[in-house]
């Protein structure tokens, strides 16, 4: 056999077995996404024929202060995400992957939020975070604080957010522990006998040989960050005045009154940001391929 | 054996085209579940498909959310298919872009005079957009201003102020004996009991017309004045981004005295646990003669060239809008039609709400009613705005009006 060349039984072969996934891809993203490509440059209110608009829904877009005010937001959320989420999560898997006592138990515990409803957690947070609730009662008695309604202060509304949150780092925590625990245990003990303290050897051994888990895990938590929807939506609307919106809810609005180009417009935006934030994260780290463990 | 064989085909067959001849409707109905609505329907398709057995069968598709309902006939529509066979929208300046759609049936096609006389005056004519009319009035509403008057006694008013000067009085009085006066809201996509108590505001400025005037005429500016009043100083304190189960959650626990919503929250089990439920009083604002009111549901058909179809289609929708059929429903739920019956309520609360609805008195729309979704949620947006002090009552207007779609 020349090298260089595929036998046909292979090659059907392939095709044999590619084309599932290649028709799901096909329909179920390539299509919507060129839908969706093509619509954002149209007017079309998803009744009767679409018009060429051009790049009219973009200038509109950008030029749309909400949309601006939802686009910090997910940036916001971006940044909180990569950069505060995912070190605590790191911090909690350095600590399990010690095995302290009951840390099977600890590694449940905190991944138990991943699978509860969203909604049902986004419901307890908005009781939590009531001008009558658990919160402030708890300040009230601690420290005489007045009663804050903390989901209605667009001072607050967005920290409050983002703060419940936390609960999930479970999620990533499985992911870096999975990878910290295979770490061999031959290095920790090398490092002993050369004195290395404790910290020492979870700052140039853990980390060292976490850091593709931790580009894969803060590519994850970014991504999610700039497509968050369901728990804003839920605990306040994006509201008040619009100081929690993001690109998400402002799409899901969009389409609501029925306005689908600029619902298309914000959702290509979407996906051009999140590859952004992507590429950016791989420049940034410099890893080839940020999704390299995942794949492995 | 050969015969028997030979007799179960001639069955098989016959049933078969029995089958075949039978018309099957799908009805996308959003009065199933916990609606109050949802018993009387079911028995009304039950005793059609009886009555119509081997010709026609309505088959309900259940849609207890509404919202994402809503979200299903809009996506179905643009995707260039009717939702269903049957189907309700809430018909408002963003849904009647639907009419444009020849997906839906255009009843005025299929109507008789005698169909055409069972509808309350007006109501098919608020249904049509340049002499077409894709959905029927089938739900309406008036959404007027609910007083708990055991907690108007407890603030030593007996009756209600028959002026607003007069109500705000009583306001400060009810906070003295410790109630927020009313149960206000920014929050939800609709800001709902505070947009009912802004479209009176409104309405009481700037006559039943007002929603054809630019949204920064006086009239909303003033009602914007006074619902930020409602909100800053007559409400409970998380008003500001609240959503609507808060807001009613709020007059249910007798935190609030004051309260907004349709005849439909009148048949809630929560409600007539309370308390004061027997002492609730339903009016508009103090020295108005307008009711606010809305088409809460219209009725669809999905458009077809099969004549047996389209003819069963039309025969589902009369008996359902049948005097008959409504009285049953309503009678059941309490829920206001615009099919005329000779029903009348006698629990207090859907005695009240037809005693006002029967008036006479001139109507107008809500705000959500008259002006569209888009409106709306700017509406809800900018009050937090507004409430918050970010924005003062003429930006407030500015802003809506740049979203009304005219």
């Amino acid at each position: 056999m020349r090298r260089g060349r595929i036998p046909a039984s292979t090659l059907t072969g392939r095709i044999v077995f590619l084309l599932p996934v290649a028709v799901l891809f096909v329909m179920f993203f390539m299509y919507p996404f060129i839908f969706t490509l093509v619509t954002s440059f149209s007017r079309w209110r998803g009744i009767g024929s679409m018009k060429f608009e051009g790049l009219g829904n973009y200038a509109k877009l950008l030029s749309d202060p909400t949309f601006r005010l939802a686009l910090r937001n997910n940036i916001i959320w971006a940044l909180a995400q990569g950069f505060i989420q995912v070190p605590l999560a790191c911090l909690v898997a350095m600590l399990l992957v010690r095995r302290p006592r009951g840390w099977k138990f600890l590694r449940t515990v905190y991944y138990l939020p991943n699978v509860i409803s969203t909604v049902a957690l986004a419901m307890v947070w908005v009781a939590f975070y009531n001008t009558n609730g658990p919160l402030n009662i708890m300040l009230s008695k601690l420290f005489g604080s007045p009663m804050r309604n903390w989901l209605g202060n667009p001072g607050t509304a967005l920290g409050a957010i983002i703060f419940q949150t936390v609960i999930y780092i479970g999620y990533f925590m499985i992911i870096i522990l999975a990878t910290a625990m295979n770490i061999p245990k031959t290095l920790y003990e090398a490092a002993e006998i050369d004195g290395a303290s404790t910290f020492q050897q979870e700052i140039h051994i853990t980390l060292a040989m976490l850091k593709g888990t931790l580009v894969t895990t803060m590519t994850l938590a970014m991504a999610y960050g700039i497509r968050h929807f369901e728990s804003t939506f839920i605990m306040t609307g994006g509201g008040p005045a619009y100081a929690t919106t993001t690109m998400g809810i402002d799409l899901y609005l969009k389409m609501d009154a029925l306005r689908y180009s600029e619902a298309s417009t914000a959702g290509v935006f979407l996906i051009l940001l999140g590859t952004l934030v992507i590429t950016l994260l791989r420049r940034i780290f410099g890893t080839d391929d940020p999704m390299s463990d995942v794949a492995q | 054996m050969a015969l028997c064989i030979s007799l179960c085909a001639f069955a098989a067959g016959a049933a078969e085209q029995k089958a075949q001849e039978e018309i099957v409707l799908h009805w996308a109905s959003i009065w199933v579940g916990q609606d109050s609505k949802a018993p009387a329907c079911a028995e009304l398709v039950a005793a059609f498909n009886e009555q119509n057995a081997g010709k026609i069968r309505v088959v309900v598709d259940p849609q207890p959310d509404y919202n994402a309902y809503e979200q299903t006939v809009r996506t179905s529509l643009a995707a260039g298919s009717a939702p269903a066979d049957i189907f309700t929208i809430k018909l408002n300046p963003t849904t009647e872009l639907f009419y444009q759609s020849n997906l839906l049936l255009d009843f005025n096609s299929v109507m008789t005079d005698d169909w055409k006389a069972t509808f309350a005056e007006g109501t098919l004519e608020q249904s049509e957009r340049d002499g077409v009319l894709r959905s029927l009035p089938m739900e309406t509403a008036i959404l007027p201003i609910w007083f708990n008057m055991d907690a108007f006694k407890a603030a030593g008013y007996d009756e209600l102020p028959d002026t607003w000067e007069g109500m705000l009085e009583a306001f400060e009085a009810l906070k003295k004996v410790g109630y927020a006066p009313t149960s206000q809201m920014t929050g939800d996509t609709n800001a709902w009991t505070s947009m009912i108590w802004f479209s009176h505001f409104a309405v009481a400025n700037g006559g039943v017309n007002v929603w054809d005037k630019p949204f920064t005429d006086k009239a909303f500016v003033d009602a914007a004045e006074k619902i930020k009043m409602m909100v800053t100083q007559y409400s409970t304190s998380d008003a500001i981004n609240l959503g609507a189960g808060g807001s009613g959650g709020h007059f249910l626990a007798g935190r609030t005295a004051v309260f907004s919503n349709g005849p439909w929250y009148a048949g809630r089990a929560d409600l007539a646990q309370t308390p004061f439920f027997s002492s609730i009083k339903i009016a508009n604002l103090p020295g108005e003669n307008f009711n606010i009111s809305r088409l809460q549901a219209n009725i669809c058909a999905a458009a077809t060239k099969d004549k047996a179809k389209l003819e069963a289609e039309v025969a589902f929708l009369k008996y359902l809008t049948s005097a008959e059929s409504i009285k049953k429903i309503a009678g059941a739920s309490g829920a206001f039609f615009a099919i005329k019956t000779d029903y009348v309520p006698f629990a207090s609360l859907p005695a009240q709400f037809a005693a006002l609805a029967g008036s006479g008195a001139p109507t107008a729309y809500d705000l959500e009613a008259a002006l569209g979704a888009e409106a709306t949620l700017e509406f809800t947006q900018q009050l937090s705005a507004l409430c918050l002090g970010q924005i003062d009552a003429k930006t407030f207007c500015e802003r809506v009006e740049a979203k009304i779609d005219r």
